[in-house]
C-alpha cells in the first residue's frame, strides 16, 4: 500500500491517502477509511506552531512525547484505532 | 501576401505572453494548466521543461483535443525563442482554445533564467521491454517511466513494511532508493522481511536490502544508509530525496520522521502494523494533517508491547 501511495505521489496520479487513514484489518480482512483533519491547534502543523526545529527531539529520552496534551482532533470519525506500534 | 514580420505581429496582438518566472508560480500553484513544446522531437529531447508534453507544430491542430479535453483549460506553449509558439497559439486560438499564452523567450529564455530543465536519455532495449506493461497505462506511459527513473525515494526501515515497498518500488524502476536501517539480519526477521534472505542472517540488512533490490532490477540505485535515523543526520539525509517512506518501529523514530519532513517540506507515506493489523496514511505538508495531528502524543511506556 506505502508503495502504490509512493508511485502515485511520483507520478502525480490518482488520489492519494492525504487526509484519510486506511487501516487493515487480516483477520476479518475489512479495510476501513478515517477521515483526518489538520488540527488548528497541532504544535508543527497547526495555525500557531510551537515546534519550529528539531530541538523537541535533542532532550534525551521522550522527546516525542512533547506537543499538544489534547485528544487528537484529527480523527473525523469515531473510534480511530490506536497507535501501532510494530514496523 | 502577408510578411512573416506582419504575421508574428498580428499574433502578438491577440496571444498574451508570460515569462519565465510567470509559468513558473503557474506550475508551482498547483492550478490546472498544460504546458506544450511545440518543437520537434528531436529538440525536445535534447532538454524540455519538465512538465510539458511534446506535440510538434505540424501536429498541434490535429492531437490538442487528447493532451487537452477542456477548452477552458489554461495553456502554455513554448518554442525554442517564442516565435513558432506564438503562431501555434494565434491557432489554438482560432480553434476556441480560450486561454492560450505564449512563453515570452521561449525554452532558451527558460534556460537561461536558470530554471530545471530535463533531458531525455533513450531508454535502453532492456528498459523498453522490462518497463512495456507501463507504457500501456496511459496513466504511465514513457513520461512517466522517466520521471519514475529520475525519482528519488527514501526508505525508513528495511524491516516488515520497508521491506515490501523496496520491492515493488525497485520493480516499478525508481530510479534511486535510499536504504536507512541500522539492524543487522536476525532469524526471527525471515518470516516477514522479505528484502532479506537466511545466508544474510548477521549481515547488515541495508546490505542484503541492496543486494536483493538490485537483482531484482540493476536500473534502480540504491544508496544503503546503515546507521538509526537520528535528530542529528535526519536533515542531511532527507533533502536528497522526492518523498519518504516511513516504515519505522517505533514511536520517536515517527515523530522525527514527521517534524522533518514537515519542516523540509517532504511528503512521508506512513505505515505502520501490529500483529493481525495495519494503517496507512500520506502526511502531505500544508495539504493535509500529519502525525501530530493524529497523535499529539505518544501512548504511554507500557501500554503498547515493542
Amino acid at each position: 500500500m506505502q508503495a502504490t501511495e509512493t508511485v502515485k505521489l511520483l507520478l502525480g496520479i490518482g488520489e492519494p491517502l492525504v487526509g484519510r487513514l486506511l487501516t487493515y484489518d487480516a483477520l476479518g480482512m475489512r479495510f476501513r477509511e478515517v477521515k483526518l483533519r489538520r488540527d488548528p491547534k497541532c504544535p508543527l502543523c497547526g495555525t500557531s506552531p510551537t515546534i519550529k526545529d528539531l530541538t523537541i527531539h535533542m532532550a534525551g529520552g521522550g522527546a516525542c512525547a512533547l506537543g499538544a496534551d489534547s485528544p487528537g482532533e484529527a480523527m473525523a470519525a469515531a473510534g480511530a484505532p490506536a497507535a501501532r506500534p510494530g514496523g | 501576401m502577408k510578411t512573416l514580420k506582419e504575421m508574428l505581429a498580428e499574433a502578438r496582438r491577440v496571444v498574451p505572453e508570460e515569462g519565465p518566472a510567470d509559468l513558473e508560480r503557474r506550475l508551482k500553484s498547483g492550478d490546472k494548466v498544460v504546458v506544450i513544446d511545440v518543437r520537434d522531437p528531436d529538440e525536445y529531447r535534447d532538454g524540455h521543461i519538465e512538465a510539458a508534453t511534446n506535440i510538434s507544430r505540424g501536429f498541434l491542430e490535429f492531437r490538442i483535443g487528447t493532451a487537452v479535453s477542456d477548452p477552458a483549460t489554461p495553456i502554455v506553449l513554448y518554442c525554442q525563442t517564442g516565435l513558432r509558439s506564438v503562431l501555434a497559439a494565434k491557432a489554438l486560438r482560432e480553434l476556441g482554445y480560450a486561454t492560450v499564452i505564449n512563453l515570452q523567450g521561449g525554452y532558451q529564455k527558460w534556460v537561461q533564467s536558470g530554471l530545471p530543465v530535463v533531458r531525455e536519455v533513450p531508454m535502453t532495449p532492456d528498459q523498453i521491454q522490462r518497463y512495456s506493461r507501463h507504457f500501456l497505462l496511459s496513466q504511465v506511459g514513457d513520461k512517466g517511466q522517466r520521471r519514475l527513473l529520475r525519482s528519488k525515494v527514501l526508505l525508513i526501515g528495511a524491516g516488515g513494511l520497508g521491506s515490501p515497498s523496496a520491492l515493488y518500488l525497485a520493480a516499478v524502476g525508481v530510479g534511486t532508493l535510499g536504504l536507512m536501517d541500522g539492524d543487522v539480519v536476525d532469524l526471527t526477521n525471515l518470516q516477514r522481511q522479505v528484502l532479506h534472505t537466511t545466508a544474510d542472517v548477521g549481515k547488515p540488512k541495508v546490505e542484503s536490502g541492496a543486494r536483493t533490490i538490485k537483482a531484482l532490477n540493476p536500473d534502480t540505485n540504491v544508496i544503503p544508509l546503515p546507521m538509526r535515523i537520528t535528530v542529528d543526520n535526519v536533515m542531511d539525509v532527507i533533502k536528497d530525496y522526492d518523498l519518504v517512506v516511513d516504515g519505522s518501529d517505533n514511536f520517536e523514530t515517527r515523530y522525527l520522521v514527521n517534524d522533518a519532513c514537515y519542516l523540509a517540506g517532504k511528503t512521508n507515506v506512513h505505515g505502520s502494523i501490529f500483529q493481525f493489523e495495519g494503517m496507512a496514511t500520506v502526511f502531505a505538508p500544508n495539504e493535509g494533517p500529519c502525525y501530530r495531528c493524529l497523535y499529539p502524543t505518544p501512548p504511554p511506556p507500557g501500554l503498547v508491547p515493542s
